[in-house]
């Protein structure tokens, strides 16, 4: 059977996608599957940077140029803002990514300071992530975790002891990329955990049904985690069918497929239940009264299964 | 143009819109502070934080004002902003304009960070930002945009390019309008801008579209 047969008419929100490393074509199976939302956080783009100003332009385009490919799907954009775990590490590069994360992190649409933490668990991760915390708290915005992938258990808990450390509530904290390992001491620690259902490397989705089964949905969400890798843009509407096909309720599947996001992400004031539940097309009629626009969330379809280009 | 006049003019439109008041004593609060202690930081913190504290109410332009504003910039209008644009607008002008460096740096950093709403604020506001020579540039830089609303927001019912691009900018701004399918017929300036070589390359585009079996621009018979 079709996965999209069992899911038509959900809506979904990926809350960790890296729709930079992605095509328009992606963009319109995701809106076909479901996603009306999604968060980009920001991240390493599989090569170091070498200066400031490549920073500076990645945080530009994710609020930026991204929300605009996004919104012409009638998908709404958001963003984490931070200095990522690897590049953390170029010391003098992270002073002055540092400096100009206060420009980006109060724009609109910025739903969290991410995703940070830890990779390697060096000096620098720490020092950075911490830092990073503290903008956060300055900020009240959440803060989007990302777990490391070597020596993932004892990594977490340091995350979580550190956000503690800072005075962070475990309410404003989405720890991500979790597995059987983790998930126990963050839920039971009051933090969101976020679970990436990314083939070979992360979680696969029949593990993920049977977490939900063990763990109920609360604080419970998953992603996509889709970037330049393996990974799949459809993760999250094809794991909530899995989950359907296995007895999951319907409202089991949204809590985790989508309201747990908005309601750990809500808590930035910058997205809400209510504006995501309204079409984006409204929406824009709205705001450019008059003028002409792209006509979001119709742009031009291409009919792939043609073989005539117009 | 007389700067303060302007701010003034647009502070009382924001004063004028319903439900104003705590966007009104945000910005008068903000203001205060800045004009006592003009520190760059605040600057940019409050530009970016203006929707929080207006929202994004669309602005209603009531016939006097529409009228004040034209007088003292000719062919300026707020007509169809949001609230939050018309914030930024006003704050943009409470920028010290005595020195001309760093006034076109300051404002020119806020472009390089700025996310979707901040550009199309910021090139809303160059017919009314002082030393308006400077912002050539950066305005055939919003036309390069590829996002639609930035592209509006310099394009249409926004006199700059018309009293500041020559020729070749201004050709090149009606050409991408065509491409981009804007209504040209909100472009200010479209008819006392028509020139020779506009036409001849409009109609080159015209034949082109004929030839590929599209269909052509509406409008494009006024500039041809």
């Amino acid at each position: 059977m079709d996965f999209m047969d069992s899911i038509r008419g959900m809506s979904f929100f990926d809350m960790h996608v890296h729709m930079t490393s992605r095509t328009t074509d992606d963009y319109q199976a995701m809106a076909d599957a479901g996603v009306v939302a999604m968060i980009e956080p920001a991240f390493w783009l599989g090569q170091p940077r070498t200066g400031v100003d490549s920073f500076r332009d990645y945080f530009a385009s994710l609020v930026g140029w991204e929300r605009f490919r996004a919104s012409q799907f009638g998908i709404r954009h958001y963003c984490t803002i931070g200095l990522n775990s690897k590049e953390a590490n170029q010391l003098e590069l992270a002073e002055q990514v540092m400096e100009i994360l206060p420009l980006f992190i109060y724009k609109e649409g910025v739903v969290g300071v991410g995703e940070i933490g830890f990779d390697d668990q060096t000096p620098a991760e720490d020092k950075y992530y911490r830092a990073q915390l503290e903008l956060a708290k300055e900020a009240n915005l959440p803060v989007q975790i990302h777990t490391p992938h070597r020596d993932k258990k004892q990594g977490t808990t340091r995350s979580m002891d550190i956000a503690i450390e800072h005075g962070i509530d475990p309410g404003m904290v989405i720890v991500d990329h979790n597995n059987e390992e983790t998930v126990k001491e963050v839920l039971d620690r009051g933090f969101w955990a976020g679970f990436t259902i990314y083939p070979f490397t992360k979680m696969g989705n029949e593990r993920m049904v049977d977490i939900v089964k063990q763990y109920g949905p609360e604080r419970i969400m998953i992603n996509s985690a889709a970037d330049w890798g393996i990974s799949d843009p459809l993760a999250v509407p094809k794991t909530a069918a899995l989950m359907k096909q296995r007895g999951i309720s319907d409202e089991s599947i949204r809590l985790v497929t989508f309201t747990n996001a908005v309601t750990a992400f809500a808590q930035s004031g910058q997205l809400s239940l209510e504006e995501l539940t309204q079409p984006l097309n409204i929406d824009q009629s709205k705001r450019y009264n008059g003028s002409s626009v792209l006509r979001g969330g119709q742009a031009p379809r291409v009919d792939k299964e043609s073989t005539i280009i117009k | 143009m007389n700067i303060s006049q302007m701010s003034q003019t647009l502070f009382y439109l924001i004063e004028q819109q319903p439900d104003s008041e705590k966007a009104v004593d945000y910005l008068r609060q903000q203001a205060a502070t800045f004009q006592a202690n003009p520190q760059t930081s605040q600057f940019y913190r409050v530009f970016t934080a203006i929707p929080r504290y207006v929202g994004k109410h669309p602005v209603d332009v009531a016939p006097d004002m529409a009228f004040a504003l034209e007088r003292q910039r000719p062919r300026f209008t707020a007509e169809g902003w949001t609230l939050d644009r018309l914030a930024r607008v006003w704050w943009l002008l409470q920028l010290p304009a005595d020195d001309e460096t760093t006034y076109v740096k300051t404002i020119s950093q806020l472009f390089k960070a700025a996310e979707l709403n901040e550009l199309v604020a910021l090139y809303s506001a160059l017919p009314v930002l002082a030393f308006p020579e400077s912002w050539r540039f950066q305005a055939t830089e919003g036309i390069r945009n590829n996002i639609a609303d930035v592209q509006s927001a310099i394009m249409l019912h926004n006199p700059y390019a018309m009293d500041y691009f020559d020729e070749a900018a201004w050709n090149q701004m009606i050409l991408k309008a065509f491409f981009t399918d804007k209504d040209v017929t909100q472009i200010t300036g479209l008819h006392e801008r028509k020139n020779d070589r506009l036409a001849h390359t409009l109609a080159d585009y015209a034949a082109e579209r004929r030839a590929a079996g599209r269909s052509l621009p509406p409008n494009i018979e006024l500039l041809t």
